[in-house]
């Protein structure tokens, strides 16, 4: 068998233009990508992402491991989403193991995953602080994002990576000291979040780079498929955590933050509002933790072979909708498949339309906006078995057909 | 508009004392259950070699104990898993699933260093040493 891998892309430059390649290196947050912004005078006039610079085979690696290893990888698939990660994992194989985790268990997994929203909204916007050049903010929003990085130590055992998700329930529990600190730790943590928040609202040079910088519409939020804070931001109301009730969602209110402005500020505010929100989610899940029982399931003693089937989670990650799609045969401790699609994935592919038009220093501040995580989302790889025919994969395409 | 008072936390801040910790003088402050460094005790261990096939980053490897050393007699294959510090992510799960409990865990976590390091020494001083 000939394998024959020819990928041309198809880029229609426009005349009379500059291009300015923004990135690999550090478009706007310290992750590679490239954005090919061919501009007019300062405008620009069309934006070509190109992805691939951080490619690491994840799927493929998933595949070779068996289903309980895999927990750790898909936990490192990206840094700032790793419980999130683990757990969308770790439930699509409960549904097919179909096991429940008890109710501290479930109480417990939100926990981690809400104070892993909290430190991710808080370290997005102070690097929106430092992209708009306000790097005092930056530092004060990153000297606070320590004590929940202390909260969730104290929860997991780990500042950053968690590991905390396991079939059947969570990797350690808590106890009532634990529970007082964690609770001391968001109660200091909520007046400064709210000063943050206030900050981002009055303060004048924040207004003057992030107000109407990015706009997007609601058609075209829903016309793209873009997913999370940013979809919120332009009044879609789209959220898994709502509509899909896992874990203890159903049981812990909270509301869905929407806002109808749609440009890059009103996407902060959403982080923020979402930062308070889940705050109060915490909150209420420290003092109303279940006693029902250890959630801690015996490691040694969890099946080793899933049965055959396939199973579809989806959980949602601080970017918004992460999907996990595992299939297994039944007969070997390896996944036959296992397809992680990330919210990154389509809110910086899909959404090349929404620089045309600013000028080419607001580019920074539109990219940070979308919250991206390249890490997270570069798994495509295009192969074709056909001899003697060419594959064109256009930007187009790849956007769903809408650029 | 009113403008918030960033000046009045700035000026605050002056007087507090520096929150950034000057880390290889000074140690970071961690928890003591969080996850640190850790190693079998080879008065327990039975060498069966199910940590290693459990590791998702590939860290331990099933060696054999040198001479000189007390085997237990339930280690049959004499051999105990030596882990490569360097590659651990520090997951737990050989603790976590380890049949006979033999791993201790420590919250020790300032491992950067020169040398290759490894839980050799460490397990090794678990055992006691046979005179001559």
């Amino acid at each position: 068998m000939v394998c024959n891998m020819t990928v041309t892309k198809v880029v229609e430059i426009p005349l009379v233009t500059t291009e300015v390649p923004i990135g690999p290196q550090h478009p706007a947050l310290h992750e590679p990508l490239l954005l090919k912004v061919y501009a007019d005078g300062e405008e620009v006039v069309k934006v070509e992402v190109n992805t691939g610079y951080n490619h690491r085979g994840v799927e493929k690696l998933c595949e070779k491991n068996t289903f309980y290893r895999d927990i750790f990888i898909a936990g490192r698939v990206c840094g700032i989403c790793n419980t999130v990660h683990a757990n969308c994992y770790v439930r699509a194989l409960e549904y097919l193991l179909d096991i429940k985790p008890n109710n501290r268990a479930r109480y417990l997994r939100v926990l981690a995953m809400e104070l892993e929203r909290i430190h991710s909204h808080m370290i997005i916007n102070a690097i929106m602080a430092e992209i708009v050049g306000f790097e005092t903010l930056f530092m004060q929003i990153m000297l606070d994002r320590e004590r929940v990085m202390k909260a969730k130590e104290i929860l997991t055992g780990n500042r950053v990576l968690g590991d905390y998700m396991m079939i059947g329930g969570v990797r350690r529990d808590i106890d009532e000291v634990k529970r007082a600190r964690i609770r001391d730790l968001l109660v200091k943590l909520k007046p400064r979040i709210e000063f943050y928040k206030k900050v981002f609202e009055e303060d004048e040079t924040i207004i003057k780079r992030l107000v109407e910088v990015g706009l997007l519409k609601p058609v075209d939020v829903t016309s793209h498929s873009l997913v999370g804070p940013v979809a919120r931001g332009s009044g879609v109301r789209i959220d898994s955590r709502a509509s899909d009730k896992y874990d203890a969602y159903d049981e812990i209110p909270f509301n869905v933050i929407t806002r109808t402005e749609g440009d890059s500020w009103a996407r902060m505010m959403v982080r923020w509002d979402e930062t308070l929100e889940a705050l109060n989610m915490c909150l209420y899940i420290l003092e109303k933790l279940p006693a029902d029982g250890n959630p801690v399931p015996d490691e040694k003693r969890l099946p080793r072979v899933i049965p055959q089937g396939e199973s579809y989670a989806r959980v949602e990650a601080q970017r918004g909708e992460l999907t996990y799609y595992v299939m297994s045969d039944g007969k070997s401790t390896y996944p036959y498949r296992v397809k992680i699609r990330t919210p990154s994935f389509n809110n910086i592919i899909n959404s090349a339309f929404m620089y045309v038009g600013l000028s080419l220093a607001d580019v920074p501040v539109a990219l940070t906006s979308l919250d991206p995580c390249i890490s997270c989302m570069e798994r495509v790889i295009v192969i074709d078995l056909e001899k003697n025919t060419k594959y064109k994969l256009t930007l187009k395409e790849l956007a769903g057909g809408r650029v | 508009m009113k403008r918030p008072k960033l000046v009045e936390l700035v000026l605050q801040n002056l007087l507090r004392k520096p929150a950034t910790i000057q880390y290889p003088r000074e140690k970071t402050p961690v928890e003591e259950d969080s996850r640190g460094i850790q190693y079998a005790d080879l008065t327990k261990c039975t060498g069966c070699t199910l940590c290693a096939l459990e590791c998702p980053a590939d860290a331990i490897k099933m060696t054999p104990i040198p001479q000189g050393y007390e085997i237990p007699a339930k280690n049959p294959k004499k051999i105990y898993p030596l882990i490569d510090y360097l590659k651990c992510v520090f997951c737990y799960r050989c603790v976590k699933i380890c049949p006979v409990n033999a791993f201790i865990v420590t919250s020790k976590y300032d491992i950067a260093g020169p040398i290759q390091i490894n839980s050799e020494e460490y397990s090794l001083s678990t055992v006691k040493k046979v005179s001559g």
